[in-house]
């Protein structure tokens, strides 16, 4: 199974621990992150296969974080994760170009299902 | 039948009267119908049958004054012309006797045959003499003609014998003589050669007088009579007394002129009384002229017209009384029929309110329950991959310290849930000890995530001299939630909502919720209680929010009021009383219930 960089924005810490410690024992390579800002950073020098954000987030507004990645990285697949997510926020996203809106709690095999797509459309 | 009657009665009677839906007291816009209801008959009936009564009355006197003076001037011509004829019946009489003295020598007149024929001459000339005697200064009959045997009768002791020495002339009163015929005396003195004097006596039969007084007579209710000048009656009277007997009215104060005046007799019959006292040229008289005239009988027609007038101005303000109540009743009934219908609709939409309050909440509660479970999940699935995936799960530090996170994370969801119980509990309408540092914590939790993401600070600032208050929590806690909300939806990120109580007097507390968002321009100020007045897009506010704030904080015997400047600020004012059941048993008692 191919080795996947994901990279995990949510301001909920243990959440975000939790969810990475699960994914890398499924293989994945995850990275950690709590606000927008950092979250940019590490897209600036990193490149990633799969972005799960968080829409609450205390400095940038989630799809505000979505609309900033879009624009200068088109490619990498980002899933929302969201536990306040309306209708709205759903659409939005999705015409900014999200892979995915799931609500919290997520399923560790929905997501694993999801990845395994991604993987089968970049191969 | 009796009942049959109530029944009809019963239902003539408007709906207001018997106002039975209490649930809906506090929507009403006005409480007291019954009062509206009677101040309206009484104000409209006011209006109308005023001036009516006003003119009514003008009128009456008007008419009485003019009537008045009209039977005054009457009577005065009656009295006037009455004088004058009794004035000359005396002094003709008069005349004669001083002409007879003064033309005729005292031994002619003291010759019994020449005062016989004097005697008859002089009846002949003027009537109604009885008898003529000559006394002598010493007041002996010397000479006498007429049906009596009076010489040599000594008047020197009697009182007009006195008078007439000393004022030259006599007339008396009438009084009864030997035949009790009704007479008057005349006298007059007249001086000898030989420097004594004598007097020339005539007496006169009164019924010429009699005569002449009754020509001048108006109709059956007029009295015109002679008196003495002590009030003794001389000529017939109709109504005031019996001749020679005292006058049934007061006598007249003394005037040289004829005199009319208007007075109440002794049967409380209303009089014009005209008078003059009787003086000839050539001797005063002892007679007062009376002329009695009983108001109400000359007044007869325009007494019947009176009370034609009467009946119809009594019609025409049962009239408009009757339509003024029905006019009233009316409307007043609409009124409260309308103010019913919007009372009604107030408690629909307030019940929809609370319901869509209560859903929000639960939507929200939810959400927020989202991430703890998100997080249990999490957890709770690492620790089964921990036993799927890693064989050392026993004896593991991590392993425990997971399940803690578990637990904790399941601790906050029960915290929520225990808010959201919490919050549905408190719509019961009971009344209870509050806390307000408590409810309006309990308020904010729901707008922490907002403010900490919109950067918006919360400053709460509650005295300390505030007490628990009693009063309904459910309904404090919607106030308190609609105000954060409509603030939190008036501020820009980073701007400040300020939530302060202080202590109002000993039985009120006030809480000032103010930000310093958008504002409202003045104009919207006077509106925001109104039920659909919103400034909201189209379709994204229903204008029903403030009204039922507003409808709550009168349910809880509360005040609200707004301050607003545009860009700058919006504060609003809650008074609360300390103390909701004492509030509810006061005006229970006001309203009599």
């Amino acid at each position: 199974m191919k080795q996947y960089d994901l990279l995990i924005v949510d301001d909920e810490q243990r959440f975000a621990d939790m969810l990475a410690r699960r994914l890398n024992l499924r293989g994945c390579n995850c990275d950690v992150c709590y606000n927008g800002r950092e979250a940019l950073n590490i897209l600036k020098r990193k490149k990633l296969d799969l972005i799960l954000l968080d829409l609450h987030l205390p400095d940038i507004y989630g799809t505000e974080v979505l609309t900033r990645i879009r624009k200068y990285d088109e490619s990498t697949p980002v899933i929302i994760v969201t536990g306040h997510g309306t209708e709205k926020d759903r659409r939005e996203c999705m015409q900014q170009g999200a892979y995915a809106f799931m609500h919290k709690p997520v399923g560790i095999d929905e997501l694993m299902t999801i990845l395994a797509e991604i993987g089968e459309m970049s191969a | 039948m009796i009942g049959r009657f109530r029944k009809i009665l019963g239902s003539l009677r408007p709906e207001f009267y018997h106002r039975s839906s209490e649930h809906l007291d506090p929507y009403f816009t006005f409480t007291d119908y019954r009062k509206i209801w009677g101040i309206g008959i009484f104000l409209l009936a006011a209006t109308a049958l005023l001036p009516l009564m006003v003119v009514t009355i003008i009128y009456y006197q008007l008419i009485q004054k003019s009537v008045d003076s009209e039977l005054i001037l009457r009577t005065e011509r009656v009295t006037s012309n009455a004088r004058r004829a009794v004035t000359f019946f005396l002094e003709e009489r008069l005349n004669a006797l001083r002409f007879t003295v003064n033309e005729i020598d005292y031994d002619q007149l003291t010759n019994p045959d020449h005062l016989a024929e004097l005697l008859r001459n002089l009846k002949l000339g003027f009537g109604g003499l009885t008898d003529l005697s000559v006394i002598s200064h010493l007041g002996i009959q010397v000479a006498y003609a007429g049906p009596f045997k009076l010489e040599g009768k000594n008047y020197s002791k009697q009182a007009w014998f006195v008078e007439c020495q000393k004022y030259n002339f006599y007339v008396s009163e009438i009084f009864r003589g030997y035949r009790d015929l009704p007479h008057i005396i005349i006298a007059v003195k007249s001086f000898r050669p030989d420097g004594t004097h004598f007097i020339l006596r005539a007496t006169l039969e009164t019924e010429r007088l009699i005569q002449t007084l009754s020509s001048y007579e108006t109709g059956e209710h007029a009295d015109i009579i002679l008196v003495s000048r002590a009030g003794i009656i001389q000529t017939p009277s109709k109504y005031y007394g019996d001749i020679f007997e005292k006058m049934a009215l007061p006598v007249p104060d003394y005037s040289p002129r004829t005199e009319t005046v208007m007075a109440i007799d002794g049967q409380r019959r209303s009089i014009i009384t005209g008078y003059a006292f009787i003086s000839t040229q050539i001797a005063d008289t002892p007679f007062i002229l009376m002329v009695i005239k009983q108001k109400a009988k000359m007044m007869g027609v325009w007494l019947e017209l009176r009370s034609k007038i009467n009946w119809f101005v009594g019609f025409a303000i049962l009239v408009i009384i009757f339509v003024v109540a029905i006019t009233c009743t009316f409307m007043v009934n609409k009124l409260y029929l309308a103010d019913k219908a919007k009372a009604e609709a107030m408690a629909v939409m307030e019940q929809n309110s609370q319901l869509a309050s209560i859903g929000q909440l639960a939507a929200g509660v939810a959400h927020e329950i989202n991430n703890p479970l998100a997080l249990i999940n999490e957890t709770a699935g690492y620790v089964k991959d921990l036993f799927i995936i890693k064989e050392q799960y026993s004896k593991d530090d991590e392993l425990l310290e997971n399940i803690d996170y578990i637990l904790e994370a399941v601790a906050r969801c029960g915290t929520i849930t225990r808010q959201l119980l919490g919050f549905a509990r408190k719509f019961d309408v009971k009344i209870q000890r509050v806390n307000l540092n408590e409810v309006i914590s309990d308020v904010l939790v729901f707008h922490n995530k907002e403010a900490e993401y919109r950067n918006v600070n919360v400053f709460v600032d509650i005295s300390k001299d505030i007490p628990e208050i009693e009063t309904d929590r459910g309904k404090l806690q919607q106030v308190l939630l609609n105000l954060v909300n409509n603030a939190f939806q008036a501020v820009d990120n980073g701007c400040n909502l300020d939530i302060t109580a202080l202590p109002e007097g000993v039985n009120k507390v006030s809480i000032t919720i103010s930000d310093n968002g958008c504002g409202m321009p003045e104009e919207n100020l006077t509106k925001i209680f109104e039920p659909f007045f919103t400034t909201k897009e189209r379709g994204k506010g229903t204008g029903l929010g403030l009204t039922i704030t507003y409808g709550l904080v009168k349910k809880l015997h509360g005040n609200i009021s707004v301050k607003s400047r545009e860009n700058e600020g919006t504060a609003f004012i809650i008074t609360l009383p300390i103390h909701l059941q004492e509030e509810m048993r006061k005006d229970e008692n006001s309203f009599g219930r």
